[in-house]
């Protein structure tokens, strides 16, 4: 079905009572021109933007779309899971809101009835503190699926993890998933690179499930993991603390 | 419904400069209506997906794949083909470059790599080499001219800041 006649209607990046709203039919390059991508708790929608399929594609692809297909390069998908974010489900009947971590239940599936339009995508604003990355990691810088894809939201006070969300392109499902065990394992501890080795040694790994396939190993990934998890941490807390 | 039974719908698309009108099936490409209506072979299917950049157009100044629009969402928008770039006998600029700097090789992929030099030199008319590398990162050429791209889009955007936008075509 072709949407793009409401191209008007749902292109939008919004603030309303603490949220905010993204229209499904916001593309790459129209959230590029939006304060996500100025404001330092908010860069990992930056990050993807510099990593996301090639220039010819950006004004082309939207946010609703990359929830829709839901395969583990959805990198938007990837991200806004560590926001905590809900899509608003419209259809003839009324509408619904819907956490993003319900909606998506596997590899292309939805738990959506085929007449419910996604319509937006909401998440809470972050308060000061915050900050945001994401990183992926393949042979080449563009056109890419990524051998793994992560990201952070992390808020940082007096050096100690006050709250971590971390997602992957897949953790036990061949979707974008949450490592929450890894997450809960980090809350209140110092934030230091010791912290994070040992998050990532002692519980991460009993948590994910990282196959072999033609492109890369489970091994090779499973180590890769690890690697863009504490880059993904480092450079939120280099945004938050320092500004970059 | 197979897709045969599907009415075609009358659309005007506005085309380098000028108004066509064309019947169309809802699911049918941009490309195909630019390249087997409207006769212009400069759009090439590569890959069809959206990867190889070989299909790109401008609409309304962003460069997109033409194989991944439907004819009936350029409806009311201006589109630009390596066709509509220089008046009748002129080269432009970027294409003297690419002459300039032996960049051509067999020439498939030269109408999309056209189109997003043009895209990048219309916004940034001094692009660094990074800003060309990411510009034409959509762009796949697999006689290997990369390099010389990227030496011909320096020398293209020099041209055009000297105002030298078009030249003779000597033939």
């Amino acid at each position: 079905m072709d949407l793009s006649g409401l191209k008007d209607k749902l292109s939008y990046v919004r603030k309303v009572n603490g949220n905010i709203a993204i229209g499904a039919l916001t593309t790459p390059e129209d959230l590029a021109e939006t304060f996500l991508h100025k404001d330092k708790k908010y860069l990992g929608f930056y990050d993807i933007y510099k990593k996301f399929a090639s220039p010819i594609l950006k004004p082309l692809a939207t946010i609703g779309g990359n929830i829709g297909v839901a395969v583990s390069a959805s990198d938007y998908l990837t991200f806004l899971l560590t926001l905590n974010a809900k899509v608003k489900l419209v259809s003839v009947e009324g509408e619904r809101l819907v956490s993003l971590e319900e909606l998506v239940v596997e590899k292309r599936t939805l738990a959506k009835d085929p007449n419910e339009l996604i319509y937006e995508i909401i998440f809470p604003e972050l308060p000061e503190n915050y900050s945001t990355a994401f990183m992926k990691i393949d042979r080449r810088e563009v056109i890419i699926t990524g051998y793994i894809t992560t990201a952070v939201c992390l808020k940082i006070e007096d050096n100690k993890i006050a709250d971590v969300r971390i997602a992957f392109d897949r953790v036990n499902k061949r979707i974008p998933g949450r490592a929450k065990k890894t997450e809960e394992f980090l809350k209140g501890k110092e934030f230091s690179v010791d912290t994070i080795r040992e998050a990532y040694n002692k519980v991460f790994p009993a948590e994910i499930v990282r196959k072999s396939d033609f492109r890369a190993s489970g091994e090779y990934r499973l180590d890769l993991s690890k690697v863009l998890m504490k880059r993904t941490l480092l450079q939120a807390k280099s945004r938050i603390v320092e500004g970059v | 419904m197979s897709t045969e039974e599907y009415p075609e719908i009358e659309i005007t698309l506005n085309v380098n400069g000028k108004d066509y009108t064309v019947k169309v099936k809802p699911y049918e490409r941009l490309l195909d209506v630019l390249r087997y209506k409207l006769g212009l072979t400069s759009v090439k299917e590569g890959c069809g997906r959206g990867e190889c950049g070989t299909c790109a157009v401008i609409m309304d100044g962003k460069l997109v794949a033409s194989c991944l629009v439907l004819a009936v969402q350029a409806r009311g928008k201006k589109i630009l083909t390596l066709e509509g770039l220089t008046p009748p006998g002129k080269l432009h600029a970027i294409q003297k470059a690419l002459l300039d700097t032996y960049a051509m090789q067999c020439g498939f992929c030269f109408p999309g790599v056209i189109m997003a030099m043009k895209s990048l030199l219309d916004r940034n008319p001094d692009p660094t080499e990074d800003e060309i590398r990411e510009a034409l990162s959509g762009n796949l050429c697999r006689c290997g001219s990369y390099l010389r791209f990227i030496k011909a889009a320096k020398l293209a955007a020099e041209y055009i800041r000297k105002g030298q936008v078009y030249f003779e075509f000597k033939g």
